[in-house]
């Protein structure tokens, strides 16, 4: 394959059906991490609570054949293990970084242990036969030439993970739990003053941030492979945790920056065909995520300056006319 | 007596203890549910490391890794940066160590040397891009040192797969460190310990990093208790805004914090290459560079307590080894126990609250008999 196949290949449908299949497992731990720092207490287990989520599912699909019963019970055990994380940040002290660590490492080991112990295979559970969640071929619009096939034919999760960025749009901005959420991250005090449970608000939020990671999870296990790898998450808590600070914070800025990742994966994929070593195309996801962030970092700089410039600006006279008073 | 079982220090070495009584029970009790033999497993797992010497030479080669890597986490996380991006430099260190061994033409003595100057030296260069964009653009050291940690390894596969590799070797290795280029054995080559410094290098890899860990750790509590950098990493660490006021430049604490620690995982990744692996192999720092958190954390981020914290992360290390080679038990249980002893020595709130009432009641009887209490004390 030559370079010029590969940007050929970049203008095809098929490109953008993949950009989209591959940003969903960002989206759902991006939105989720989206959740827990406007509470103010940011959850950096993502990681750990994907694989739970995408191990649970594997195991009780296999051994139930009910899809939808291993989707709940994925999010349940999510649920357990970010309310464990969450009471001993809020109500026994751990610092919450660490105690993300902890968890990660809890359960990418304990994921692990368990799969040895019912598979017998430590690499993944390949030899199980899980299901994986249905797609959806959505009337009319399938029918229409490029659109049709970019937007439809996609699986559940996928369209899920951005629907459900609207849905906490309109949880953290237009209700209001959302807004006493926002209220405990910024200013904890005056929250409380206001007879607002910062503590409660916090678990919700954790617990809210497990389940969206747990869905990732199970994206990744039950739509994307269909069957539970070792550590399959990869990196993708942390890069979700890197789109909201390149979102600015914003569910929909968190979306983009999830599908911008997803973008600079997909271009990876489309490079491992040419001849280049594949230990260099599958660093380009992790430097893009590098290189966002540094952007991202330089561009607040710049506005904050500009604003400083600007203030100056307006308030020269005052700004001048200080000294002479305190003379 | 009082004043021990009331010193901050002991409470702290009670509620490690507590910790890690649960967590070892609670391996156990996975351990009864899982295995067929759940006795057997779990005294393979508490004692099998001291069975035999070459698991006792696994255990101490682990610890020493360790004790590089925990003392790297203890100065980045003093300095308050959450900062985790030793795997990557260890991973650069053992690669640029096995370079300088294989290929240049040097006296060994020299060329071990070079090994360990140019891998502290890669560890110290890697942590500058996190560094830099930490502190000049306040990018997020977290993400970024991860990210540079799979960046590490990938380029750790790709030099060796292309560069290092012998050619015709199926496997994706180096060629092996010959014997006179490993690091010599930390028995000193002397006639009376001759025979027990024949058995030790017959049947473990413990080299002469066991002094370079002890001058390090001094090395470490000395920067940082005893030097005006020292003062400025924890002022910065317990308050940033103090330090601002104080004149410290913090953009230039920070980013020597993050250099300086990736001196000593370099060096962590030198003992993977010349001791323990002997050769270059893909995922040689097996997640050790992360267990440096586990163990900075648990000595309470003091380079003192860093040896006792890493021999204990060994021994377990060690003991699930030995678990999972002779029971059915694998060894991902221990990450579990790990996990558990972590979550459980950070819980502050945990002990304080059966503390505090033991405390409040002290405090009722020193009222009732002061003279005679403090008489005692005096003495």
């Amino acid at each position: 394959m030559t370079f010029e196949t590969v940007i050929q290949s970049i203008f095809t449908s098929l490109f953008l059906v993949s950009v989209i299949r591959i940003s969903t497992p960002i989206i759902f731990p991006a939105l989720g991490s989206l959740v827990s720092v406007k509470a103010g207490a940011s959850n950096k287990a993502l990681e750990g609570l994907m694989l739970v989520g995408a191990f649970t599912g594997v195991m009780v699909s296999a051994y139930t054949g009910n899809v939808w019963l291993a989707v709940l019970c994925g999010m349940v055990v999510a649920v357990l293990i970010s309310a464990l994380l969450a009471i001993f940040h809020l109500y026994l002290g751990t610092d919450l970084f660490i105690g993300s660590l902890a968890v990660n490492m809890m359960c990418s080991g304990g994921t692990t242990f368990l799969m040895y112990i019912i598979t017998g295979d430590k690499g993944n559970t390949g030899n199980l036969a899980s299901l994986s969640v249905p797609n959806v071929h959505i009337p009319f619009i399938k029918d229409i030439p490029f659109i049709g096939e970019v937007l439809s034919g996609h699986n559940v999760f996928t369209y899920l993970a951005f629907f459900l960025t609207f849905v906490i749009y309109i949880f953290l901005y237009r209700t209001r739990y959302g807004v006493s959420l926002r209220a405990v991250g910024e200013n904890p005090e005056a929250a409380t003053s206001l007879g607002i449970n910062v503590k409660r608000v916090r678990m919700t939020a954790l617990i809210i941030s497990g389940v969206l990671s747990s869905l990732g999870g199970m994206n990744l296990s039950m739509a994307y492979l269909q069957m539970f790898a070792r550590d399959m998450s990869a990196g993708r808590g942390w890069i979700g945790l890197a789109s909201v600070s390149l979102g600015g914070k914003k569910p929909l800025g968190t979306m983009l920056a999830a599908v911008l990742f997803g973008f600079s994966d997909a271009i990876a994929n489309q490079f491992g065909s040419l001849d280049i070593p594949a230990q260099l195309v599958t660093m380009i996801p992790y430097a893009t995520t590098i290189i966002a962030l540094v952007v991202y970092a330089i561009q607040q700089r710049r506005a904050i300056l500009s604003r400083m410039k600007k203030f100056q600006k307006e308030n020269e006279e005052q700004l001048k006319g200080a000294p002479e008073k305190s003379e | 007596m009082k004043n021990l079982f009331k010193s901050k220090g002991f409470r702290e070495f009670l509620r490690v203890l507590i910790a890690l009584a649960i967590g070892i029970t609670l391996g156990f009790i996975i351990t009864l549910f899982v295995s067929e033999s759940p006795i057997e497993a779990y005294k393979s797992f508490l004692f099998g490391p001291l069975t035999r010497l070459n698991r006792i030479g696994d255990w101490l080669e682990d610890s020493l890794t360790l004790v590089l890597v925990g003392l790297a986490m203890c100065i980045v996380f003093t300095a308050g940066q959450w900062y985790i991006g030793a795997e990557g430099q260890m991973i650069l260190g053992a690669l640029i160590s096995g370079v300088v061994i294989l290929f240049v033409p040097l006296p060994p003595a020299l060329r071990i040397t070079l090994a360990f100057v140019v891998s502290a030296i890669v560890g110290f260069l890697w942590a500058v891009v996190p560094a830099f964009l930490k502190a000049y653009l306040n990018a997020n050291e977290l993400i970024t040192s991860l990210m540079l940690n799979t960046i590490a390894i990938k380029a750790f596969e790709y030099f060796l797969k292309y560069y290092i590799m012998p050619e015709g070797s199926r496997t994706l290795t180096s060629a092996r460190v010959p014997k006179d280029l490993q690091l010599p054995s930390f028995i000193p080559d002397i006639p009376i310990l001759s025979s027990i410094r024949e058995l030790w290098m017959k049947q473990t890899s413990v080299s002469i990093i066991v002094y370079i860990a002890i001058a390090a750790v001094i090395a470490v509590y000395y920067l940082l208790y005893k030097t005006p950098f020292g003062y400025e990493l924890r002022t910065v660490g317990s308050n940033k805004k103090f330090a601002r006021y104080g004149g410290i430049n913090i953009n230039r604490t920070v980013l020597l914090a993050m250099t300086v620690s990736g001196i000593f995982a370099g060096i962590a990744g030198t003992h993977l290459t010349l001791a323990i692996h002997n050769r270059l192999i893909v995922g040689m720092s097996s997640g050790m560079g992360f267990e440096g958190v586990n163990i900075a954390i648990l000595a309470r981020l003091n380079p003192l307590l860093v040896p006792i914290s890493s021999l204990l992360y060994g021994y377990m290390r060690a003991g699930a080894e030995v678990m999972e080679r002779t029971t059915d038990v694998s060894r991902e249980l221990v990450m579990v126990i790990q996990a558990v002893i972590l979550l459980l020595v950070t819980a502050e709130r945990l002990m304080p609250t059966i503390q505090q009432r033991i405390d409040h009641a002290n405090e009722g009887n020193n009222i009732n008999d002061g003279k005679i209490k403090g008489g005692i004390n005096d003495i």
